[in-house]
């Protein structure tokens, strides 16, 4: 069994593709649009890497960083979708413990590379 | 001939008859299901009418002991070509019936159905076209015509037009004329390039890699007759001789099961042979299997007494001062030949002009609707859809943007009543195929100039448009490469990125109503990212300068980006499903 992955994006178009590469790359992927499905999820349910979309409906995706580090006490990897030029989100999820970060436009092939760095680490 | 195509007739018919009965009408409950079901038994009941009267039944015995073989092979033709032509008028009600069906709210299973039904009559009525074609030429119902015309520039045209068929650079196109081929010829200009582009179109199939060769010469001259040979060679994958002789011959000795072997497209060399035939010629293929293949054929033509002929030559001289005029004009083309389609298409965009072609009625009028379209040009007699039906829906539209377009009626042969029909539609002018260039510009140029009187001012606010817009500009092979080369996956999100546009139009114009900028500004970040993946990247950037201008509250800004959107969207979606369609033939 693969590596799983909780994507947590509200673009369907754009996950519709990562969710397609991620099966075709060995994981096994977990998709949500919503924010507060995700903490749900989270509740019983822990994925080996979280990639998150900052903007979602709910739950932004900094609220969900706070969530898994600070009320689940997860380390799990949390890599972050940020919209260019959104460099304040961007220190904020570092702030609060996010491993990584990828900029819209995503390229799937890079970010595939990035998952992988970090669940390797 | 008649016998085989008949049968591939039936038998077409029979897979159309098998999808409908298998479809749940009962299930659908609709008018249109009914109709469909209608026309469909009207259709069958005209075709066994054709095919088993007493009448017919009677003629073809009698022909068999007394009359002559020829004779026989003329009047089947004949009955062919009535058949045919009777066929299509019910065949095209279920096709449009299909069509409206296909709107409605469908199962799945339906929707597939309905798709069977639309694909077996699309090849029933293609296949039909041909037998029409291919009846109406061999019993000498095609009018073939002698005028003077310029032989180097049709051959040119010819290969100019083969040329745009050519996708990957790796065919190349030769054309060597013999000095001694005269400019100036009289004889059927069309014909002979139906005849070439037919041979070298297929050479266009065939060939991977290598050369597609046409040369001319003249052969013999006495005075000022003379036989001018055309020679078409190609590094192709070539046919046998059985093959070589089935299609010139096999067609002729009925009962033979080759028509299948070929199925729709196997008339195209038949019909060409019989033109040049009729044309008082002769034809010869030279074929080696995996070598290539090599079609000659002579045709004989008197010398042209005149050098005034039409000129029908492709741009180049065509004066600049003319062709400037038309930079910008926005011309839709109801054109239902591909290969004319193609020519046409090619012209008036190097004149400047945005053309849309391949078009139904449906997008037509939505087209009429939606952008500032100069001018219509419309084939009255084209196989698929009526022009003089598209033609008065466009005069009858409500929407007084749509019905005061100029249209233009262009067509092989134009009878008194077609002139009077026109008038009452309402088309403004009309252009006798085989048009030049100079006609087609000077009778564009006329009523184009029609339509600035009625519309005042508004033309010259429009900016011309040479180069294809920005914002229709986009490539799909990055997003085809992040699918690995998938195609049903490239479909999918193409078809979730064309969902989410209409989402964002329509939330745009909700939100515009209540001036709620923030939610327009979130709409347009959410389209953000699937302009990224089509790489349409001015359409992205009119989408960002939005959303900069929601933030910075600058309402009317906003309006007038959304106004560019909307007119511009539908043409960016157009070559979307363009290079889509090019992919998923790949």
């Amino acid at each position: 069994m693969g590596k799983s992955v909780l994507l947590a994006d509200d673009d369907q178009l754009l996950a519709s593709l990562l969710n397609f590469r991620l099966k075709k790359g060995g994981y096994s992927v977990h998709h949500s649009a919503n924010g507060k499905e995700v903490k749900e999820y989270l509740k019983n349910e822990m994925p080996d890497i979280i990639v998150s979309d900052i903007m979602m409906p709910y739950c932004s995706g900094i609220e969900l960083i706070d969530y898994v580090r600070n009320e689940l006490k997860s380390k799990t990897p949390i890599i972050i979708i940020s919209s260019a030029g959104n460099e304040q989100n961007v220190l904020t999820a570092f702030e609060l413990g996010a491993n990584d970060f990828i900029t819209k436009p995503v390229s799937p092939t890079e970010l595939l590379v990035r998952i992988a760095r970090e669940i390797n680490k | 001939m008649a016998i085989s195509k008949s049968k591939d007739l039936l038998g077409q018919l029979s897979q159309l008859e098998r999808t409908v009965s298998e479809f749940s009408f009962e299930e659908l409950n609709t008018n249109d299901a009914n109709e469909l079901k209608d026309s469909f038994n009207s259709f069958r009941n005209s075709l066994e009418k054709h095919i088993y009267s007493p009448k017919t039944a009677q003629i073809a015995h009698k022909k068999n002991e007394t009359f002559d073989t020829v004779k026989k092979e003329v009047s089947e033709k004949q009955f062919i070509a009535n058949v045919s032509h009777e066929i299509r008028t019910p065949l095209n009600s279920i096709i449009g019936f299909a069509n409206l069906l296909k709107e409605e709210k469908l199962t799945q299973g339906q929707h597939k159905k309905v798709n069977a039904i639309q694909f077996a009559s699309n090849t029933l009525l293609n296949l039909i076209n041909e037998v029409l074609e291919y009846s109406k030429i061999s019993s000498g119902n095609t009018n073939f015509e002698s005028v003077e015309f310029n032989l180097h520039s049709l051959l040119k045209d010819v290969m100019f037009l083969c040329e745009t068929l050519i996708v990957d650079g790796k065919v190349e196109l030769l054309i060597d004329i013999d000095e001694n081929v005269p400019k100036i010829v009289k004889g059927d200009p069309s014909k002979l390039s139906q005849v070439l582009l037919n041979l070298l179109g297929n050479a266009v199939k065939f060939v991977d890699r290598g050369y597609i060769k046409l040369e001319v010469f003249t052969k013999q001259r006495n005075d000022n007759e003379f036989l001018v040979e055309f020679s078409v060679a190609d590094t192709g994958i070539g046919i046998t001789q059985e093959k070589i002789d089935t299609i010139f011959n096999g067609y002729t000795q009925a009962e033979d099961d080759t028509a299948k072997k070929y199925g729709g497209t196997g008339l195209g060399l038949t019909i060409t042979k019989e033109i040049i035939e009729k044309l008082n010629g002769e034809i010869e293929i030279d074929s080696t299997v995996n070598k290539g293949t090599t079609v000659r054929f002579r045709m004989p033509y008197t010398l042209g007494k005149t050098t005034k002929a039409p000129i029908n030559k492709l741009q180049k001289s065509t004066d600049k001062i003319d062709s400037e005029l038309l930079a910008g004009t926005e011309i839709l083309v109801f054109e239902d030949n591909k290969m004319n389609q193609h020519l046409i298409v090619e012209q008036l965009t190097q004149w400047g002009c945005t053309v849309h072609a391949d078009i139904d009625l449906d997008k037509g009028l939505y087209l009429l609707s939606s952008r500032k379209i100069d001018l219509i040009l419309m084939d009255l007699k084209m196989p698929g859809q009526n022009g003089f039906e598209v033609s008065k829906a466009i005069r009858d539209h409500k929407n007084s943007r749509v019905n005061s377009v100029p249209i233009i009626a262009f067509s092989a042969d134009f009878t008194e009543q077609d002139s009077k029909d026109c008038k009452e539609i309402g088309i403004n002018d009309f252009l006798l195929k085989p048009y030049t260039l100079d006609n087609l510009l000077n009778i564009i140029l006329k009523n184009k100039e029609i339509k600035n009187e009625q519309t005042d001012f508004s033309s010259i606010l429009q900016k011309p448009m040479i180069e294809p817009k920005e914002t229709t500009v986009l490539d799909l092979n990055h997003l085809m490469k992040d699918c690995f080369g998938e195609i049903d996956m490239l479909n999918e999100l193409v078809k979730l990125f064309k969902l989410n546009a209409i989402e964002f139009i329509g939330n745009v114009k909700i939100h515009l109503k209540t001036q709620n900028l923030k939610e327009v500004a979130l709409s347009a970040h959410k389209l953000k990212a699937g302009f990224a993946m089509i790489k349409a990247e001015g359409m992205r950037n009119l989408i960002i300068e939005l959303e900069k201008s929601c933030k910075t509250n600058q309402p009317e800004k906003v309006e007038e980006l959304y106004e560019v959107f909307l007119s511009d969207y539908p043409i960016l979606e157009d070559n979307i499903n363009k290079s889509l369609e090019l992919m998923n033939k790949k």
